[in-house]
């Protein structure tokens, strides 16, 4: 379509409110009538156009079913276990006897010798081994605090937009509190006290031991609520004006089928595009508390506890910091551009948004 | 030839002065501890004074035709440190950083022989004329106060500063008071009951100090020789000095601290002319002036002292720099074993190690020099309690590392309690331990499953009998005392079992043990009580509460500058600041 240069700023196709809707499907020839597709359809021939998205998304996969497979690996190939030390043992290397942790301390590095492919860790433990079962542990705080996240700024989102009055005030200064913490700062301060002093959680009749991996869990779910809440609380502030809103009550439908049926379908394109981009960032946050040891306890392994063990060795044994710190960044960049996708996918309004911002910063 | 001869004069000066703790000093030789009750009228041997003389002309001839190098006199050095000393207040400091610092400035009426490895534990006097004269019942310690010592201030130093020092201590509610808390009297003074310490009687004019127990103590003369005993000037207020240290009565006086970056040592004014004949057992210091400051990262202290931008550095190189430093510098690095133990305890008192053969199969599995390689070469294998150059030591090894052995042993005793948690502090070797153990008990058969607990918290978490599953894990500490009874009395007499602060981690408690620790901590020591400390090690070990591994490291890593051999490492209060010179 040739663009009239002196056509003004509102008749701009890339302006909101003025887009032609990217469908991904060719327009139909006169005539044919236009059979009807669903958003999802729609959204999924637009993701399939997004090569890159797709890419990464794949990669995420990749990064998911190599870390699923770490029993595999440790059984048939490695014959050893993530938690098993082999300090004084020594493996051929070129028809040499190696030690595994040579006398001085440092740990062998990577190399095609056998079951230590990537190499030892200061304890002699397998780094591929270690690495596979870590990544488990990441990906698993990820997407359950994801999941943590999520539920709550979903609830909290809701009922602060629907009610308004003294319940958004309350909420919303609530999540202004949590809001004004540095997410690493509130982090490390939650992960000492439940974690680190050694009291554990208590939740009513639920005890969950300071050593849980669900403590981690928790405090990740729980400072980025307000990140998500947000956005949640100002799209239902929209919807709750819209017609079906309108007809649903005029129907006498009761507050929370409104809320929970009515409203909250409407909300899963957000809800998804954040629920990607949140992994990867508690995926982040998982490994910086680790690394300063209010994340997962010894001797669960993750990346970032990886990192944090290896960091002693970083000029003799750098492997035991690289590797691991690689893929974080390999699993976190594939998380944020597939999200990217899936967010320009399920609402391509929101992209536009975004690039008219741009542009208008821009002049 | 010249300082040569003046040396050879000095050596034979002070032998003929204070000439058993010099002949000793120059033949390596400890001071005899069985002379009990010791008399400060002993007269000195003259045998040792010849064997002085008779030394030092072999050191002229030898310097004569050789030229041997001689360290420099004066200079400012410059020494760095990853922290802070916990306080510069010779009251209230427990830390070896600070003790360090304290070596040469808070002298106490005692103090340890400025000498490396076995003879640094001996005490010999401080500010007193001699060692104590001790009654025949163990209880009554008499002291003589040497008279015209002077504090750095210039402040004339009084017997009574001594009881002041010790209810300082009181006051302060350090974590030295405890060592003094069998002195008649300290309790009531603790408790508000009392204005002074009625055990502790020091006569102003004479310089006398009579010392009274409520029991025999054998470490109690150790005790007068750490800081914590080192009198101030009596006005010296009840609350922590670090950033304005007292007045100092050694050869150094702390100048200037500024808690928590840097503090500065410079001679005292007053030892030359007052305090340095009186107290000849402190050897006057080479450098005129130390500062000391925190540098962070133990990577940028080690490229100091590479580079010679600083002396010394008080911490170790970092793991990843060790085996660069120690193969590129033997001539200005070494490691020195400390007076430590580092040990896997064991709860005796419930399954599954309450029995033996499991207790002996654990100290079978473990291989020392693979927690050597966890605590990266910092560690001197070990598998008994006492540690080398401790009174009492002599060496063995009970449990050689065999796997086998260790496997039979379990399949004899058939455990039947097969889920153990580990213990251990967040701390990264000592984490790496407890791992270890873990995969250890893994391998015997067990299910164990790692716990780590926040290094500042591990102890009183472990020795609360409230916390489940206290099953066996890492335990270590660093002697305060050289004495044999500062490990065997907390660590292993069933007296040390409480219900919180438990110090007997492997809540160890054999009635006949128990009663020969309490005979021996009521002993002074002599070659008698010692080789019965040798027995007691081996009586332990057979038993098994502990599997043993190592004793702890420290380094030395000076810069080019500094004449290397010269410096002492003490066993007690480790490094020697004085001894430092320029070469």
């Amino acid at each position: 379509m040739a663009t009239d240069p002196w056509a003004p700023p509102y008749a701009d196709p890339t302006l909101p409110g003025e887009v032609e809707q990217d469908t991904g499907i060719p327009p139909a020839p006169a005539g044919v009538p236009v059979e009807g597709r669903s958003p999802w359809y729609l959204a999924y021939r637009r993701l399939r156009r997004n090569r890159v998205a797709l890419f990464f998304g794949a990669l995420f996969i990749v990064i998911v079913l190599f870390c699923l497979a770490a029993p595999l690996w440790a059984h048939l190939v490695a014959h050893t276990g993530p938690d098993t030390n082999h300090l004084t043992e020594k493996i051929d290397i070129n028809g040499q006897p190696t030690d595994v942790v040579n006398v001085d301390g440092i740990p062998i590095g990577p190399g095609l010798h056998g079951k230590f492919l990537l190499g030892a860790d200061a304890n002699g433990r397998d780094v591929m081994v270690r690495l596979m079962y870590g990544g488990r542990t990441s990906i698993f705080i990820g997407v359950m605090a994801a999941f943590v996240t999520t539920i709550l700024a979903v609830i909290f989102g809701i009922l602060a937009a629907y009610y308004r009055g003294w319940t958004d005030a309350v909420i919303s200064r609530a999540m202004d509190v949590i809001w004004a913490f540095p997410v690493l700062l509130l982090g490390i301060a939650l992960g000492t006290a439940l974690s680190v002093s050694g009291s554990g959680l208590v939740l009513g009749p639920i005890h969950i031991a300071d050593d849980s991996i669900w403590i981690p869990i928790l405090i990740i779910g729980f400072v980025y609520v307000p990140y998500m809440a947000r956005p949640i609380r100002g799209e239902v502030l929209a919807l709750r004006e819209k017609e079906f809103v309108e007809a649903a009550i005029a129907q006498g439908a009761g507050t929370m089928r409104i809320m929970f049926s009515e409203i909250l379908p409407n909300l899963v394109s957000t809800i998804i595009v954040f629920f990607t981009l949140n992994i990867a960032n508690n995926m982040l946050l998982e490994s910086a508390l680790s690394f300063l040891g209010a994340g997962v306890r010894p001797p669960h392994s993750s990346w970032g506890s990886m990192v944090s063990d290896g960091y002693e060795f970083l000029y003799s044994a750098p492997h035991l910091t690289i590797i691991p710190g690689l893929m974080i960044v390999l699993t976190v960049l594939s998380l944020n551009v597939f999200g990217d996708g899936l967010r320009d996918a399920l609402d391509p309004r929101a992209k536009v948004r975004l690039e008219a911002a741009a542009l208008e910063e821009s002049h | 030839m010249g300082p040569t001869l003046i040396l050879v004069l000095i050596m034979a000066g002070a032998a003929l002065t204070s000439p058993r703790r010099s002949a000793q000093a120059a033949l390596g030789r400890r001071p005899a501890r069985d002379t009990v009750p010791r008399m400060p009228s002993e007269k000195p041997p003259r045998a040792a004074a010849a064997a002085v003389i008779g030394l030092a002309l072999v050191a002229l001839g030898l310097t004569s035709c050789g030229g041997g190098a001689t360290a420099e006199q004066g200079g400012d050095l410059r020494f760095d440190a990853g922290s802070f000393p916990d306080h510069l207040d010779p009251q209230l400091s427990t830390g070896v950083e600070g003790w360090e610092a304290e070596y040469n400035t808070y002298i106490p009426l005692l103090t340890f022989q400025h000498a490396t490895g076995r003879d640094g534990s001996n005490v010999v006097p401080g500010l007193a004329k001699d060692l104590p004269a001790i009654s025949a019942d163990g209880r009554t310690y008499s002291l003589q106060l040497q008279q015209g010592l002077r504090y750095s201030d210039g402040t004339p130093v009084k017997a009574s500063d001594f009881r002041r020092a010790v209810e300082r201590l009181f006051d302060l509610d350090s974590g030295g008071a405890p060592l003094y808390a069998g002195i008649v009297g300290a309790a009531q003074y603790r408790a508000g009951e009392a204005s002074s310490i009625s055990g502790i009687e020091a006569d102003d004019a004479t310089g006398a100090i009579t010392i009274r127990l409520t029991r025999p103590d054998g470490e109690f003369e150790d005790k007068l020789a750490l800081p914590f005993t080192a009198p101030v000037p009596p006005d010296t207020p009840a609350k922590d000095q670090t950033a304005d240290p007292p007045p100092s009565t050694g050869p150094y006086t702390i100048s200037a601290s500024d808690p928590p970056h840097r503090f500065v040592l410079e001679r005292n004014p007053e030892w030359e002319s007052a305090n340095q004949g009186l107290v000849p057992d402190v050897p006057t210091p080479h450098a005129d002036r130390i500062t000391e400051t925190v540098v962070k990262s133990r990577s940028a202290q080690t490229t100091q002292v590479e580079h010679n931008q600083a002396d010394f550095m008080v911490d170790p190189p970092p793991p990843d720099r060790l085996l660069e430093v120690a193969w590129k510098y033997t001539d200005r690095f070494r490691t020195e074993v400390t007076l430590s133990a580092y040990y896997f305890w064991m709860n005796t008192a419930k399954p599954p190690f309450d029995d033996l053969e499991v207790r002996q199969a654990v100290n079978y599995a473990v291989n020392l020099s693979a927690l050597e390689r966890v605590y990266d070469t910092l560690m001197s294998p070990t598998q008994q309690v006492l540690a080398p150059g401790a009174p009492g030591y002599v060496k063995f090894t009970p449990y050689p590392h065999d796997f086998a052995t260790a496997r039979a042993l379990i399949e004899e005793a058939k455990p039947s309690d097969l889920a153990i948690t580990v213990w251990t502090d967040d701390r990264g070797p000592d984490q790496r331990a407890g791992a270890y153990l873990q995969s250890v008990l893994d391998r015997l058969g067990f299910k164990a499953k790692l716990r780590t607990v926040d290094r500042a918290r591990y102890f009183s978490v472990i020795g609360d009998r409230r916390t489940p599953n206290l099953d066996a894990g890492l335990g270590y500490r660093i002697q305060e005392l050289p004495h044999p009874n500062d490990l065997f009395g907390p660590l292993l007499n069933g007296d040390a079992i409480r219900r919180t602060d438990s110090t007997n981690l492997a809540r160890f408690d054999d009635q006949a043990l128990n009663e020969e620790m309490d005979r021996l901590a009521q002993q002074p020591l002599d070659s008698s009580t010692e080789g019965d400390y040798g027995a007691l090690d081996q009586s332990v070990m057979e038993q098994a509460p502990w599997a043993p591994f190592g004793n702890r490291e420290a380094t030395t890593f000076t810069s080019d500058r500094i004449d290397f051999d010269a410096v002492i490492f003490n066993p007690v209060m480790h490094h020697d600041f004085g001894s430092f010179a320029l070469d």
